[in-house]
């Protein structure tokens, strides 16, 4: 999962940024908000946190134009001014959530977490499709009710095709969601990996939970077993 | 000196009172002219009659001078008429008077010497004054004898006096009309002239109540001015307040940025759980009480100039979008029954932070509902009302106490209910936490 981070505060923002990686998120941050905007509109994003007291052009312009550009991830709204007013207008120019200046970082992750299944369509912290369970929040994976182990690589990459459940991602959308810019593309890195998130999750070859579509990419293809909500984000 | 408070009194009882003046000086003047002629002319005329009662003597060889009983004037023969006439000799003895004064002894008092004319005011005890005329002649009889005699005439004035009252009853009537006249027009024409001002102060009471932004414009010259500094003041209030604002939106961003940081490096401290405990505890104090007091100082309370009335629906319904879309995860549904007539004197910030933290206390606590009513009377009542686990009587009191600090307010109501209840005070209104009928709390918010 790719988060894009508008903090002008350098110190804040490479300590947002830390614990982002740790979590396991790749991470990207700008400074303020043209750049921000340049990156949110230009690049691979899943999930922006802004800062709405932004140099040369604030928070809520930085939403609005990237709204209006018809980018519907979800946006976390950093903020110092608690005010409701504050809150409302973000809220209501197409930001999806905010946390108050000073956060805990683990609110901070809780709510990006949050953010991420909802924009996926999932109500609740556990992703379940037929005999395979993911809980975002502990990051447990169980099949059959039985837990699976899986590296961290292996969690993110399952994570996110079962966040995206039903739909083709390509391999190009899992490369740079899951590793830094920089990385090689042309490697067979994906395939080595999902290969091995098959044989994890499936020995005897009976579930078949990942599908791969010739060219195009692959698609997490066991249904999804809570009613999918209405997607968040503004029109 | 009693305060006359309104300018229109003030103008309508000084004009009376110089009317009343003034008239009353006319009419004294007027009056004394009146009587000067009349004394003048009444004056005349016993001249005529006193030179016609000369012109009548007949000289008697007997007697001396006799007056013949046909006068120039038949009054004399008529008793009662007011015209009397007499003639004395040089002794002194009446020698003759007119018929109207026979039932009558008139005293003309002393007599002239000859060739002097005399006039007299008679005042008889048993009638009313008389205005008399003696002259003093020198009779020289055919047979050469000479003898001086004294003729009188006098005059009643008791028509003269009728007359004086009438023309002075006339006066007063005439002028006390033209007065009560004169009041009207006065005061059609004040109420007509006042009328701008009447504006002004309509205006400036609806731009203090919020009904309107700013004063209007078409006021006479002499209150341009007035209007427009009216006009400036209110603007520079409303800019005061909004750089007011900024700084402390500013202040917040540069102390809260810096706290984020230390507690983002906080929480990567390779710190023991005890040691860590009691720093982000202070830390969260700090956090709380910068908070607290950016947000009472951010509240502007009834600041009298530059409200505009805020609609209670339209903050309603972005709150409930917002919270809608932040506890997306809970199922909330949540009522609103506010009537589009319910209306807030006050700055909508202030009415969004009210809002903001009950509705947010009620999503945050609720189980599955959440109400807000609002009821405009000649209070603003807002009820919000959850089917959460309630607050305890005791936690109500300590959060809703006038005074209360908020170090004392409870925890994990966090400061929002403190902070209500300052923004509602800071109104003169008051917050009140009840249990709602679904078993959760109950706010009620009741503002002038």
């Amino acid at each position: 999962m790719r988060v894009l981070i508008i903090e002008d505060d350098q110190a804040l923002g490479r300590a947002l940024a830390k614990q982002l990686d740790n979590a396991g998120y790749k991470v990207d941050t700008a400074e303020d908000g043209r750049e921000g905007l340049y990156y949110a509109t230009e690049y691979p994003v899943d999930l922006v946190i802004v800062d709405l007291g932004l140099p040369t052009m604030t928070g809520l312009e930085l939403i609005q134009a990237v709204r209006q550009q018809g980018h519907d991830y979800p946006i976390l709204v950093l903020t110092a001014r608690d005010r409701w007013q504050d809150k409302v207008e973000a809220l209501k120019i197409g930001a999806d959530d905010y946390v108050v200046k000073p956060f805990h970082v683990e609110e901070v992750l809780a709510r990006v977490d949050a953010l991420l299944r909802r924009s996926g369509g999932w109500a609740q912290s556990q992703l379940v499709c037929g005999a395979i369970a993911l809980d975002t929040r502990t990051q447990q994976v169980t099949v059959h009710e039985q837990p699976v182990d899986l590296t961290s690589f292996e969690y993110r990459l399952l994570e996110y095709l079962m966040l995206h459940a039903g739909e083709v991602i390509s391999k190009t959308q899992l490369t740079e969601t899951l590793y830094d810019q920089d990385f090689e593309r042309d490697s067979n890195v994906i395939e080595v990996f999902v290969g091995r998130l098959r044989r994890k999750l499936d020995p005897q070859g009976e579930l078949k939970p990942i599908e791969t579509l010739r060219g195009r990419g692959y698609r997490f293809a066991l249904a999804r077993s809570t009613p999918r909500p209405l997607k968040i984000g503004t029109a | 000196m009693v305060r006359v408070r309104s300018l229109r009194s003030r103008v309508l009882l000084w004009v009376s009172v110089a009317l009343v003046a003034i008239f009353a000086a006319t009419i004294i003047g007027l009056d004394l002219t009146f009587r000067r002629t009349t004394d003048r002319a009444l004056r005349e005329l016993l001249d005529v009659q006193l030179y016609g009662l000369v012109a009548t003597a007949q000289p008697d060889p007997e007697s001396g001078l006799v007056l013949s009983d046909d006068l120039t004037d038949p009054r004399f023969s008529v008793p009662g008429s007011g015209l009397f006439g007499a003639l004395w000799d040089d002794a002194g003895r009446l020698v003759w008077r007119s018929w109207s004064s026979l039932d009558q002894e008139l005293n003309f008092g002393s007599l002239p010497p000859p060739g002097e004319r005399r006039a007299v005011r008679l005042r008889p005890a048993d009638m009313p004054p008389l205005e008399a005329a003696l002259l003093g002649v020198t009779w020289e009889f055919e047979d050469g004898r000479v003898r001086d005699y004294t003729f009188g005439v006098a005059q009643s004035l008791l028509p003269y006096e009728e007359q004086q009252r009438g023309f002075r009853w006339n006066l007063v009537g005439w002028f006390a009309s033209m007065t009560a006249l004169m009041l009207v027009v006065v005061g059609l024409l004040l109420g007509w002239t006042l009328r701008p001002l009447r504006r002004l102060e309509h205006e400036v009471r609806a731009v203090e109540q919020g009904s309107r932004e700013r004063l209007g414009t078409g006021y006479p010259s002499e209150l341009t001015g007035l209007a427009r500094n009216l006009d400036v003041l209110i603007e520079t209030e409303r800019r005061r307040q909004s750089r007011y604002r900024n700084t402390l939106d500013d202040l917040a961003h540069s102390l809260k940025t810096p706290m984020a940081v230390i507690r983002s490096q906080l929480a990567e401290l390779p710190l023991a759980a005890e040691r860590r405990q009691p720093l982000t505890e202070q830390l969260d104090r700090v956090d709380e009480r910068v908070s607290y007091h950016l947000k009472r100082a951010r509240a502007s309370g009834a600041s009298g100039l530059g409200l505009v009335p805020v609609s209670v629906a339209a903050i309603a319904l972005d709150l409930k979008d917002s919270l809608d879309k932040v506890y997306r995860d809970k199922a909330v549904t949540c009522e609103l029954e506010v009537p589009d007539a319910a209306t807030f004197r006050g700055d909508r910030g202030d009415l969004l932070e009210v809002l903001g933290n009950l509705l947010d206390n009620a999503y945050k606590f609720a189980d599955s509902r959440v109400r807000l009513t609002a009821q405009r009377g000649a209070k603003l009542v807002l009820i919000v009302e959850d089917d959460g686990p309630g607050l305890s009587k005791q936690h109500a009191r300590a959060v809703t106490a006038r005074g209360a600090r908020i170090d004392e307010s409870v925890p994990g109501q966090g400061i929002g209910l403190a902070v209500v209840r300052e923004i509602v005070e800071l109104y003169e209104g008051a917050l009140h936490l009840e249990a709602s009928a679904w078993g959760g709390l109950r706010a009620r918010v009741v503002l002038p």
